[in-house]
């Protein structure tokens, strides 16, 4: 019998502003119940959310990174989800080299009228990461994250 | 149009790393590692690597300042060395020899940081006296 | 290379070309160096050594102070890739460059450790095949993740933050750099935001590395960089079929404001 998994993992997600934070909104106005382990941040586009936010957020202590925005086509700024959809698969490739799992990051399209996929999407996820365990990056790096935030304040 | 590398030794720490500075029209403008220098390897520290950046920076000295009512003012070499003389005398006089310590550095040659080791003991009489590469 | 020297001569008597940037060899030493008519004589050192620099990234210093000129330059096989790289980021616009290439010699592959020792097209020198040893990289690629990680993260701990392998890298010229950004990178630590740090260079140098091996070179902690970025140009390849140093006319998928890529979960 093994020991209940009492580990809460923290997951940063991304969520562009026009389709997924709005997909978001509507999961929560639903009054749909999800995983509480995503703290979100609004960006414009998931275009904008850059290799160095992804490795940024690993490296002060998240286990997960999730990364949502419009569907292909159907991106506000016509073109910015098409530079997400190839620039997650090369992160992922560095992440996996350099030691720590591509599954800790993930991207997915969650549009403004998906509040139930955006409900799924988010617990499915926090299930894996929940699995997976704490980041390993955490227990190496993260106190170092700690003191190098100070530094720079 | 004028470009060149010019071989040296970094002035900073006892290492000694080879490295050439780039010159573009007369101007120092950046610095390359001597790929095959026996002592270096081809490796250059941050203090190496931006060795070029004090040679043309205006905030360079070019004249001695002096302190005159709480303002850096110009000041003859006759005067400044004077000015430094006679106040390492007066401390050394009032406060004793052990009152002053001195700092050498490696931008200085062997021979002049041997200088200020005399001067340090024999003329301040005092042993306080070290370099900014133990440090 | 009398035949090298005898042409760049010619070309500059001629006023072909304003310029000609080589390798000179003076009092056992290797280094960069710019003939003009003013200094013709020093074409006779004129050498294609064991030793390297990115005269890719000299040339692009001397485009800038010297725009509309002609600039010959010697390239070897990395050369003309960080050429091409260089070209496709409009860092050498302002002049005309006149490539002379010169093939390596297999001692010279060998110590480089260099898949392609030979320009696109050959003036001088007979073409050597091309050395691949990536034993580390297979070795890495076979372990566990964790073991992986314990490696890298130990590696990245004798980093000093001399930002050599950024200025060596013949494809490196932004003038604001990512590894200074003081919210990525704090300042005064070494060493420097790990694994940030490399990761971001990493994640530049995907689609940007030519495999010249300058930055593993220079390294004062012998981090084995090369073989990060060797890993991340295979992976833009096989996601990809991207080569960086192929083709001036190729565009990278990173930047490229256009389809591909694909979910992945």
């Amino acid at each position: 019998m093994s020991a209940e998994n009492t580990f809460e993992p923290t997951i940063i997600g991304f969520l562009c502003n026009w389709c997924s934070y709005a997909g978001a909104d509507l999961a929560g106005g639903s009054r749909k119940h999800y995983a509480a382990n995503v703290l979100p941040i609004r960006v414009m586009c998931s275009g904008t959310v850059s290799p160095h936010h992804i490795v940024k957020a690993f490296q002060m202590g998240a286990d997960g990174v999730l990364v949502t925005g419009c569907h292909i086509g159907e991106c506000h700024y016509l073109k910015g989800n098409y530079m997400t959809a190839k620039r997650i698969p090369v992160v992922k490739e560095l992440l996996s080299f350099i030691g720590i799992s591509p599954e800790r990051l993930m991207l997915d399209w969650v549009s403004a009228s998906e509040g139930e996929k955006f409900a799924r999407v988010v617990t499915d996820f926090s299930s894996k990461i929940k699995a997976l365990g704490p980041s390993p990056l955490k227990e190496r790096v993260h106190g170092r994250a700690k003191e190098e935030s100070k530094a720079s304040a | 149009m004028d470009y060149k590398t010019v071989l040296t030794v970094c002035p900073y720490c006892g290492c000694g790393c080879g490295m050439y500075l780039e010159v573009m029209d007369g101007k120092v403008t950046g610095t390359l590692p001597s790929m095959n220098h026996p002592i270096s390897e081809g490796s250059l520290c941050i203090k190496g690597w931006n060795a070029h950046e004090p040679v043309h920076s205006p905030k360079r000295l070019t004249k001695p300042l002096v302190k005159k009512d709480g303002k850096l003012t110009e000041a003859s070499w006759d005067e400044a060395i004077g000015k430094v003389a006679s106040e390492l005398t007066r401390v050394r006089d009032q406060y004793g020899p052990n009152s002053v310590a001195v700092l050498t550095s490696a931008k200085c040659t062997n021979e002049e940081n041997y200088l200020m080791m005399k001067l340090t003991r024999a003329v301040i009489g005092t042993n306080n006296i070290d370099h900014c590469a133990r440090l | 290379m009398e035949e090298l020297k005898k042409k760049a001569k010619q070309a500059l008597d001629e006023g072909k070309i304003d310029g000609f940037l080589g390798l000179k060899l003076e009092g056992g030493e290797v280094s960069p160096f710019f003939v003009t008519k003013d200094n013709l004589a020093e074409l006779e050192k004129l050498t294609a050594p064991d030793g390297r620099y990115s005269l890719g990234k000299i040339l692009t210093r001397i485009a800038v102070k010297n725009p509309g000129k002609n600039i010959g330059v010697m390239v070897r096989g990395c050369d003309e890739r960080a050429i091409i790289e260089l070209v496709k980021a409009s860092q050498l616009g302002t002049v005309k460059v006149e490539q002379y290439g010169v093939a390596c010699n297999a001692k010279t592959a060998e110590k480089c450790n260099c898949p392609q020792p030979f320009p696109s097209h050959i003036d001088f020198g007979e073409k050597a095949p091309g050395v691949e040893h990536i034993e580390l990289l297979t070795r890495l690629e076979g372990l566990t993740p964790e073991a992986r990680l314990d490696y890298w993260l130990g590696q990245f701990s004798k980093c000093i933050k001399c930002y050599g392998c950024r200025n060596i890298c013949p494809v490196c010229y932004c003038k604001e750099c990512t590894l200074e950004d003081k919210n990525l990178v704090p300042g005064g630590i070494v060493p420097p935001a790990t694994p940030v740090f490399h990761f971001i260079k990493a994640m530049h140098m995907a689609d940007r590395c030519i495999d010249c091996g300058l930055c593993e070179e220079t390294c004062p902690s012998n981090i084995p960089l090369r073989t990060i970025y060797r890993h991340m140009r295979k992976a833009m390849h096989d996601l990809f079929e991207y080569v960086p140093g192929r083709a001036a006319e190729d565009k990278s998928p990173l930047g490229a404001l256009e389809e591909g890529g694909r979910l992945v979960h």
